[in-house]
């Protein structure tokens, strides 16, 4: 419970029990105060009447005219005389009367008026005592109607007392309200800064307390993000082209050679620089490296118009150009041109042509290959060019015999979409230091006629097909519509591609989706979303960030790699852990590693490595102090 | 016939000693430090009568409390205490040895019932004096309920029976204790009547004595 719950509870039992007793003393005052005005009545009564009997002599006929006269006149319970040994000479009661009062009301006040007394003389002898009671229904009436009045006029008191007392609480537990904001911040790991310092010295002591342990957290962050930059700049940048290097280009591979990989293929061109020994000797290694930095220049221009084209100096004197979805012809011309730019400029630099030159090996790349395929095909290529003339050459990927065409699958997909057929596989992530499961991560199968598809082999297909957000489409909807119950009270992973996050539908689906589903979804929900997307911070991505918070959806990063120029979207952005390739992990130096780890960890974020498939490599990423594992190595722990 | 009334002298001072007294010692000695010593001799001498009497017939009981008050200095209540109309404790009156009509008849009362009389005997009487023309109270005593009252009265010192008064008209009798004990015994009273009685003014001389007020 809440202190301010715990405050207004206490105060308003506090004021109800206050308003009550100053109810009843009220009622009992009032009660007294009648009774009194019925003995007051009853004793004016008495002394009146007494005197006038005196007159009567001890006449008693005379006395009961006159005791029957005042008794018709008032509200008497009754009067009576008795003589001085006790002895009732007249007495007068009166009758029982209708009460417009409730009976239980009469129960609990059970009124007894109050007998008023009076010597009765004659001469110098008394004769008797008179005997006077009031009528108490005028009493009941009375009270009740006090009661009624009093009731009305606490109750609206109680009212506005415990309006004042709500305002009230929340004027003085406003600055509560912000530190336990800030606090709940720092829960979350996201750094607060409360600038507005309250009044009361023990939240202003607390706000301030807090302020200093998020700006010292703050600052470690800063220090994790500077530090990996500063990393990042050392592990992927050659420092004299200010190209990427070979780690950039191996670490980056995976992402272009995945079965759901954006781009199907391209062309990866292999540049190699001949003659750099007499360049050096002629014009000296400061313009020789003038000479690449204009050669990465060239690269760069003639690549620029291929989306996710990646350049990278591989060694002293190689580069690599890849263009993903680049045809033989278009790349054959961008080499020519290339070569050309760079004769230009070995040539401007008066250095020998023949001596001083560039070959470019291509090679047409398909997504199924691997990294050492790739890489290995291309120096092939590289090879022949040398020994071309025109220092340039072409070599193809081997196709893959399909086994079914383009159109089969299209049918079976669409059969999949329309049928629902769709099945979610999952594989744990595991944390190997606490041999506990992390999460389930998803992924997808596909029944069509009786015949099982697994993602490998439908996915691929059907990103050529162009119906692979279709699918995602799809498989999205259905994890809200007819959730899994078997994976109920996990935690899941679901993983979406760049193009998918990057189509406008896609947020309205999730928004619909979420708003009529996320509350009833059975089990807890991570999106897992591409560093490549993520790390742009844009407002795209803040706006998933948004809505999945607000539907207690985590938000996740996978595919990362480190790349990023500003980590302030991890910050920014929170997500709950980061997946990146084995590879990743394994090839990061202690201090690039230990810049992101510093990050991490100041967040809250874990570090996930995937791919990991033997304990071999399992003990070298504890090694690294990463923990959390995905892959067949799971299956050991 | 020296030794027994030695004895008897004896007898009477040992009763006197152990009878608790008409003023408390603690009353007594406020009595002296606002009064001083001559209020003190005079609450000396009022136990002395009435240890005297203590034992003798009613009579004599209402010669010697009557004679013994009608000392006091008749002063009227404005001038003694600032009020048209007060009714003194028995320690106020005879502390400042003065008051006015109410006040003797009150100091009377009070020291009869010490001495045993019965309250049933005794009345507050308002009566109208002839020859003042003015409005006054006498204590009336009945030997039994039906006979003729004696009148202790201050303007007059005598006791007179209330048929030799000729200059006083009777208006009103009252008893407080008999008004006390009606109220208590009375059909449908209350709990709370305890405390209320019929009239006002003796309610709140009660409460005084009750708290001693000198």
């Amino acid at each position: 419970m809440t202190l301010f719950k715990q405050i207004a509870i206490i105060l308003s039992l506090f004021l109800i029990i206050i308003l009550s007793t100053v109810l009843v003393l009220n009622f009992n005052s009032a009660n007294q105060g009648v009774q009194k005005r019925l003995f007051e009545d009853a004793k004016n009564t008495a002394s009146s009447l007494s005197l006038s009997l005196g007159s009567a002599n001890g006449d008693i006929s005379m006395m009961s005219t006159m005791i029957n006269a005042n008794f018709d006149s008032g509200n008497y319970q009754f009067i009576s005389l008795t003589d001085i040994d006790g002895a009732v000479l007249f007495r007068r009661d009166g009758e029982v009367q209708e009460l417009d009062v409730p009976q239980w009301f009469i129960k609990l006040l059970d009124i007894k008026a109050p007998i008023a007394s009076a010597n009765v003389s004659a001469g110098w002898s008394p004769i008797g005592l008179l005997n006077v009671q009031s009528d108490v229904s005028y009493a009941y009436s009375q009270l009740y109607s006090i009661l009624k009045n009093l009731l009305i006029s606490f109750a609206l008191l109680a009212l506005f007392g415990l309006a004042t007392l709500n305002l009230l609480l929340h004027t003085i537990l406003k600055p509560l309200k912000e530190v336990q904001r800030q606090a709940e911040a720092v829960a979350r790991n996201e750094f607060i800064i409360q600038e507005k310092i309250p009044h009361t010295k023990e939240f202003k002591d607390v706000v301030l307390g807090m302020n200093t342990m998020v700006r010292k957290v703050k600052a470690m962050f800063d220090k994790g993000n500077e530090e990996l930059k500063r990393q990042k700049e050392l592990e992927y940048i050659d420092p004299t082209t200010k190209l990427r290097n070979r780690k950039y280009l191996i670490d980056k591979l995976p992402e272009y050679l995945k079965i759901d990989a954006d781009s199907k293929g391209g062309i990866n061109i292999m540049i190699a620089f001949s003659g750099v020994i007499e360049a050096n000797e002629k014009i000296g290694h400061r313009e020789v490296d003038k000479l690449f930095s204009n050669m990465a220049t060239v690269f760069k221009q003639h690549s620029a118009s291929f989306k996710n084209s990646i350049v990278a100096r591989m060694n002293g004197t190689e580069f690599s150009v890849l263009l993903p979805d680049c045809s033989d012809e278009a790349a054959l011309q961008i080499a020519q041109d290339i070569r050309d730019a760079v004769q230009t400029i070995i040539v401007e630099l008066e250095l020998d042509t023949d001596v001083t030159f560039i070959s470019l090996g291509l090679y047409q790349y398909n997504y199924t290959q691997n990294i050492g395929q790739l890489l290995s095909l291309s120096d092939n290529a590289l090879a022949q060019a040398k020994f071309s003339d025109t220092n340039i050459h072409l070599d193809h990927a081997e196709n893959a015999t399909e086994v079914m065409g383009k159109d089969a699958w299209r049918g079976i997909i669409n059969k999949a979409i329309e049928r629902s057929g769709f099945n979610f596989l999952s594989y744990k992530a595991v944390n190997a230091k606490t041999k506990k499961d992390a999460h389930n991560a998803l992924s997808i199968s596909m029944s069509v006629d009786g015949q099982t598809y697994y993602f490998g082999q439908f996915m691929a297909p059907a990103n050529q097909a162009g119906l692979g957000t279709d699918i995602y489409r799809k498989v999205l909807d259905m994890i809200f519509t007819q959730p899994d119950m078997k994976l109920k009270s996990s935690t899941c992973s679901l993983r979406l591609p760049f193009d998918f996050l990057e189509s406008p539908e896609t947020y309205e689906q999730m928004s619909t989706l979420f708003r009529n589903h996320a509350k009833k979804l059975p089990f807890k929900l991570i999106i897992e979303m591409p560093d490549k997307l993520v790390s742009q911070n844009s407002e795209n991505v803040k706006l998933y960030k948004h809505l999945l918070q607000e539907h207690n959806i985590e938000l996740a990063i996978f595919e990362f790699i480190g790349e990023s120029t500003d980590y302030q979207y991890l910050q920014d952005l929170h997500p709950t852990y980061i997946k990146a390739e084995k590879d990743y992990f394994l090839g990061q130096s202690e201090q690039g590693l230990g810049a992101l780890k510093l990050i991490t960890d100041a967040l809250g974020i874990d570090l996930i490595a995937t791919g990991v498939m033997d304990a071999q490599t399992l003990k070298e990423l504890q090694a690294k102090d990463i923990h959390i594992i995905q892959g067949r190595a799971t299956e050991m722990l | 016939m020296i030794i027994r009334n030695l004895i008897l002298v004896l007898l009477l001072l040992f009763s006197s000693v152990n009878a608790s007294p008409y003023v408390d010692k603690k009353t007594l000695k406020r009595i002296a430090k606002k009064y001083k010593m001559f209020a003190k001799k005079r609450f000396y001498f009022l136990q002395v009568m009435l240890d005297g009497v203590k034992n003798g017939t009613d009579m004599q009981k209402l010669q010697a409390v009557n004679q013994f008050y009608n000392e006091v200095r008749y002063v009227p209540d404005i001038k003694v205490y600032g009020k048209k109309d007060y009714w003194a404790t028995p320690y106020q009156f005879l502390g400042k040895d003065k008051g006015d009509c109410e006040d003797y008849v009150i100091a009377k009362y009070f020291a009869l019932i010490y001495l045993g009389m019965s309250s049933k005997k005794l009345f507050f009487t308002y009566v109208h004096s002839t020859k003042f023309k003015a409005p006054h109270m006498v204590l009336t005593y009945f030997k039994t309920p039906r006979s003729e009252p004696l009148i202790l009265d201050n303007n007059n010192r005598k006791i007179f029976p209330a048929s030799k008064r000729k200059d006083l008209i009777p208006i009103y009798n009252f008893n407080g204790d008999s008004l006390y004990r009606a109220s208590k015994t009375g059909a449908g009273t209350g709990k709370k009547l305890k405390k209320q009685q019929s009239h006002k003014k003796w309610d709140q001389l009660k409460a005084n004595i009750r708290k001693r007020v000198i």
